[in-house]
């Protein structure tokens, strides 16, 4: 009797985490139709070759052309650019966090980084384009700062946190066995990093550079305020000091004026169709190259690999890199002539000796004492970058702060009075999403780590979850509006804010919790079946607590950017001013946020209280992020195997 | 205490501890160990659960190094210097004592990528080299006759027992002088514990091997000399023979008996 | 069942639905109060949101919720009847009109559009085929236009700004904008950009000049034309444009008022005190 309950028990939990993986994986795919209906009639009407090739974005010209080669490459340009920034820079940290740093001080330099999530991206913007572009623009002696580089260091800076973060996970959780093993034979400490721990956590790095990009790609708000927006290709293409326009950026600019149902409109969806392919080429080449790297470290039964055919491998490798040289000397010839080839051989030959210290390793202590250096200097830069961006946002808004600030309702468009009920409005928007996205997102991501049978299906699910999280958010607020507002009619209302900023935050959710049970060791299952326990049991028992930080670790990356978006809301759940309280959630309400973004496009004078609402706003997640580090150091402290 | 090392003039010093204190943050784990361990021998160290004896092994190659918290006093030699001199090379001790663990830990590679490790490490880059000494490791460890058809594949799909001789072929690989074994037969049967016993034996032809075992026959069975710890201490050193068969301790008498353990 | 995993959640699941209880009973009796809600362009907003702080001091009982989002969500939920008043900064579009047919259009305000150079700038005015040559290209640096030996960093609103389709249509003479042009978002944002670039030239709302930077004059003829409200109202400044509030099928009741507010000498003169030009 006992052993039949338990079994129907069993059976009701497995259906309910199905159902939230399958309520995941609907609204997944309910958004991604929804973009495609819109994207529809542009396609249609001006034809997908005309929308990728053209070089001209001027909806509003006449004739109208809708050219969208030049955010295309906007957009892969910056992205590049702050791949190449916080990759480096995200991954170092995250090894120094894990591997180099003092352990007292790890969970300190954890919350650190995290708190550069907690930054609102309107305050990224404002600071990237009050700080940084004056910056460029004086040390580069460019006519603006508003740039390429600007967009990519600000979305590196901002894609920072996320790398981090799941990438120490996935670092820390490496079992200590491989590292004596390799320390045993002699390795270095960097060489056991390199060889053995870096490896061994890759899955998690790809999910973390994943996560990353996709924070970079679908950020609106910081990118178009820095970037200049110029819908130009730089000239020539290497030219980071170019203005320059994203398809988020553009989307940012233009959708909230654009009149709906026009070509111009579905030409916008058009540009978030083809953002989604682009995210989805990146994601996919991501996992192909984790694919990659994990054949080489972990062979599989079919590819025994003779010694023969190794040679030749090796052979045509050269020969590839061969090609790739020759075709660079080759382009660089045509662009600009002897001269420009010449410097590509430098270049070359520069990478070249790099790559060759980096493959043979003939000074293995000095590459250690280098790389620790490096490693220990992005944790630095990091520190820095976080530094700056607080010292400015505390320093500008400190002035502002004043009990009555705190405590009272605006007045004179925001120029006077407080921010109470914006306050009182985040808490509620955060508060709501979270209850809407965490027990899906997180029954989801057990679900897919120990029920679904891998194959095409989950991979399916997996990459429309990855792709969600790189959609601008401006599209979830559209999404929102459109079919929460609009459709079922909840009006201009906490319930619709809520919603839709469970729905952005979902897919990260998702994906930290599969990420986090899924570095579980097989053995502690075993070891828990084995005793009787029931798979559920174990689920509870075994595999959640131990992997509990890294879930609290997605979960407060997602309050972190439900708090402080604002393109979601600004559609759907937000007033500029409310004279009470919310009476229910079919009520609108104040946010932080957008009372900021408000402040600072649309009401002169206001910038004094901007500052302050700022760092209101920061002070909140702060609150919140400390009181989820709390808890999530006292599970790692208490969980270590 | 008796440090009788016995009277056979042949027999060499290959790590001798002078004075050994360590402490885990406040847990005094080891007190006082001085001690010998003599060149192409097997030395057994046996005692209950948490008398220190893996803690003594990890004193060997400063795998205790990696421990937060831990602290080290006393003095080890190898070859004649102290390893815990601020100026050594902790990489080159450790390249020289290898170490293989209780549970097999092979890296997630192939057979081939585990054994490998090390001398790529070394910066061993020539494939034939690589290839003889990879060959050579396995033959040593009596596992190349299982594996040599299979060495791209993944080292986690062989058995325990192959596992655990493979990490002994990667150890092996570095061209050690001295392995340092902590209870490798513990989570293998009688049968793969047989072979890696058979193993040792051929072993200290060319190497010195250190042992922890909790099980007291395999250490009368394979070792020469064997030390018994208690609490930290070192109670107990000497001849195998003499320690089983004449303890001078009461302690060690006790426990070798059954009486305690 | 593991008790302590529930009773945080519990906690919390009570804190929040304290939360909103405490909200709901927290300020009084419902059923007085009238809510009007306002969305749609961010240029029309502080005309709005300052005349309902004002209306909101006459009548205790009227709750009205302004919100932002864009000329085109102000159409679109209007339109909808979402909410009760919509709010753009541009005319309607063929779409919209055949869409929304009842839509009324209420003109509240004008907004005189000023030409503002960095503070470094020594050009003290232009006329308006100067300012189409800055913006279509053929001007590239000030010393043409008799200033520094400076690059001209050209910035203009974004595409479907109002107050670029005006600048467009009057200004431009519907030619293109240079490709290079730099797009802001807000009249925030170009100024902003104004302030912290030498060369950088834009445009912006009236409401927004203050001594960071500098307002060019325009020449009509002979005469150089400073951007002011009363030089706009007088019709002798030549770039302004209408602000409309938009209501389905006309104002009733509460909409009325608060629009007839507006429109009165007080509301107009909040228009004024906002830098925007009454009607």
């Amino acid at each position: 009797m006992r052993g039949s309950r338990h079994k129907s028990a069993e059976r009701i939990i497995e259906k309910l985490l199905l159902a939230s993986a399958t309520i995941a994986v609907i609204i997944v795919f309910f958004i991604i139709l929804y973009l495609f209906r819109d994207a529809y009639p542009a396609f249609k009407e001006v034809g997908l070759v005309k929308i990728l090739t053209g070089m001209k974005w001027n909806p509003v010209g006449e004739p109208p052309s809708y050219g969208a080669y030049p955010l295309v490459v906007g957009t892969v340009l910056v992205t590049l650019g702050a791949m190449a920034f916080s990759i480096p820079l995200g991954i170092g940290s995250a090894i120094f966090i894990s591997e180099i740093a003092p352990s007292r001080l790890k969970p300190g330099f954890k919350f650190l980084t995290e708190l550069l999530s907690g930054i609102p991206s309107v305050v990224y913007g404002f600071f990237g384009l009050v700080v940084m572009t004056t910056w460029l623009r004086i040390t580069f002696n460019q006519p603006t700062g508003e740039s390429w580089l600007a967009g990519s260091i600000l979305l590196g800076i901002m894609a920072l946190p996320t790398i981090i973060s799941v990438s120490e996970d996935a670092i820390s959780s490496v079992p200590t066995d491989y590292k004596e093993a390799s320390l045993a034979v002699g390795a270095t400490k960097w060489q056991t990093i390199r060889n053995v721990v870096v490896p061994s956590a890759l899955s998690g790095i790809t999910a973390a550079i994943i996560l990353g990009i996709g924070r970079a790609i679908g950020e609106t708000m910081a990118v178009m305020m820095v970037t200049g927006n110029a819908a130009v290709l730089p000239e020539p293409i290497t030219n980071v000091f170019s203005p320059i326009r994203t398809i988020t950026g553009t989307l940012g600019i233009e959708m909230g004026e654009v009149a709906v149902g026009s070509s111009h409109y579905h030409a916008l969806f058009a540009l978030a169709v083809i953002l989604f392919v682009i995210v989805l080429l990146v994601n996919s080449s991501a996992l192909g190259v984790l694919m990659k790297l994990n054949e080489k470290f972990n062979p599989t039964e079919k590819k025994s690999r003779g010694w023969i055919p190794r040679a030749a491998a090796s052979l045509l490798r050269r020969a590839f890199w061969g090609a790739i040289v020759v075709v660079i000397l080759y382009f660089a010839y045509c662009r600009s002539g002897v001269r420009g080839s010449l410097e590509a051989g430098l270049v070359l030959a520069f990478f070249s000796v790099f790559v060759i210290i980096l493959a043979h390793h003939p000074f293995p202590r000095h590459e250690q004492t280098a790389f620790f250096a490096a490693i220990s200097g992005s944790a630095v830069v990091v520190l820095i970058l976080l530094g700056v961006i607080l010292y400015y946002i505390v320093s500008k808004g400190i002035p502002a702060i004043s009990w009555e600030f705190l405590t009272q309702p605006p007045r004179d468009l925001g120029r006077g009075g407080g921010i109470f009920p914006a306050i009182v409005g985040t808490l509620y928007l955060i508060g709501g999403a979270m209850l809407i996205a965490v027990p899906p997102g997180v029954g989801a991501g057990i679900y897919l780590s120990e029920y679904a049978r891998e194959g095409k299906i989950t991979r399916l699910i997996r990459a429309g979850i990855d792709n969600l999280n790189g959609t601008p958010s401006i599209v979830f607020g559209l999404f929102g509006f459109a079919f929460l507002v609009l459709y079922l009619n909840f009006g201009i209302s906490l319930l619709a804010g809520m919603i839709t900023l469970g729905v952005m935050v979902l897919p990260t959710i998702v994906r930290t919790t599969e990420e986090a049970v899924k570095s579980v060791p097989q053995s502690l299952r075993e070891a828990s079946l084995a005793v009787g326990a029931t798979k559920w049991q174990t689920i509870r028992n075994v595999v959640v607590p131990p992997a509990a930080p890294g879930v609290i670790t997605g979960i407060i990356l997602s309050v972190g950017r439900a708090a402080g978006e604002t393109a979601p809301i600004m559609f759907t759940a937000t007033v500029f001013s409310q004279r009470f309280l919310p009476h229910s959630p079919l009520d609108p309400v104040m946010a932080l946020p957008y009372h900021l973004f408000v402040l600072t496009t649309s009401i002169p004078n206001s910038i004094q209280n901007a500052y302050g609402t700022a760092l209101v706003l920061l002070v909140v997640v702060l609150l919140i992020y400390a009181a989820a580090a709390m808890i999530r150091f006292r599970y790692r402290r208490t969980v270590r195997w | 205490m008796d440090m009788n090392m016995g009277a056979n003039m042949n027999n060499q010093t290959v790590i001798r501890t002078q004075d050994i204190n360590l402490w885990y943050g406040t847990t005094h784990a080891l007190t006082d160990i001085t001690m010998e361990i003599q060149k192409n021998k097997v030395t057994a160290l046996i005692g209950p659960s948490g008398c220190g004896k893996s803690t003594l092994i990890r004193v060997f190659d400063r795998m205790n190094d990696i421990i937060n918290g831990c602290r080290i006093e006393g003095k080890v030699f190898f070859n004649g210097k102290n390893i815990y001199d601020p100026d050594i090379d902790v990489i080159e001790i450790r390249k020289k004592i290898g170490m293989i663990f209780q549970k097999p830990n092979p890296f997630p590679m192939s057979v081939y990528d585990n054994v490998a490790y090390g001398p790529r490490i070394h910066n061993v880059t020539k494939r034939a080299h690589l290839e003889e000494i990879v060959k050579k490791s396995l033959k040593l460890s009596a596992l190349w006759n299982e594996v040599e058809d299979r060495l791209g594949q993944s080292a986690l799909g062989l058995s325990g027992g192959q596992q655990q001789r493979l990490c002994i072929a990667r150890a092996l690989a570095v061209e050690p002088e001295v392995i340092l074994m902590d209870e490798p037969t513990s989570a293998l049967d009688p049968i793969a514990t047989a072979k890696i016993e058979d193993l040792i034996t051929d072993l200290k032809k060319q190497y010195t091997v250190v042992i922890v075992t909790h099980n007291m026959q395999q250490a009368a069975r394979i070792s020469d000399y064997t030390g018994f710890m208690y609490l930290g201490k070192l109670i107990e050193f000497g001849k195998t023979v003499q320690v089983f068969e004449r303890p001078e301790q009461e302690l060690t008498e006790n426990y070798i008996t059954g009486r305690f353990g | 069942m593991n008790l302590k995993a529930v009773i945080p959640v519990a906690v919390i699941v009570v804190v929040i639905i304290g939360a909103y209880t405490g909200g709901l009973f927290g300020t009084g009796d419902r059923s007085e109060i009238q809510t009007l809600s306002v969305q749609g362009s961010t240029t029309v907003l502080p005309i709005v949101q300052k005349a309902a702080e004002r209306y909101m001091d006459l009548h205790a009982t009227v709750n009205i919720q302004i919100s932002g989002g864009g000329s085109s969500v102000g159409v679109k939920s209007a339109g909808e009847g979402t909410v009760d008043i919509g709010m753009a900064s541009r005319e309607l579009k063929d779409a919209e009109k055949n869409e929304y047919p009842d839509l009324k259009v209420i003109t509240i305000a004008r907004d005189g559009i000023a030409l503002i150079v960095n503070l470094s700038n020594p050009i003290s005015g232009v006329t308006v085929e100067e300012v189409k040559g800055i913006y279509d290209g053929t001007y590239t640096n000030w010393s043409e236009l008799g200033g520094d030996d400076v690059d001209i960093v050209v910035v203009g609103r974004d595409s479907a700004s109002g107050t670029r389709e005006f600048f467009w249509e009057h200004v431009m003479k519907k030619e293109d904008f240079v490709a290079g042009m730099l797009e802001k978002n807000s009249n925030g944002a170009v100024k902003q950009t104004i302030i912290q670039t030498p060369g950088a030239v834009g445009y912006v709302g009236l409401g927004y000049i203050d001594s960071t930077i500098k307002v060019l004059t325009v020449k009509v003829g002979d005469e150089e034309v400073e951007p002011t409200i009363e030089n706009v109202k007088n019709g002798s400044y030549p770039i302004s444009r209408n602000l409309y509030l938009l209501v389905k099928g006309g104002p009733e009741g509460l909409a009325k008022d608060f629009i007839d507010f507006i429109l009165s000498d007080e509301g107009q003169s909040i228009v004024q005190e906002e830098g925007f030009v009454p009607v």
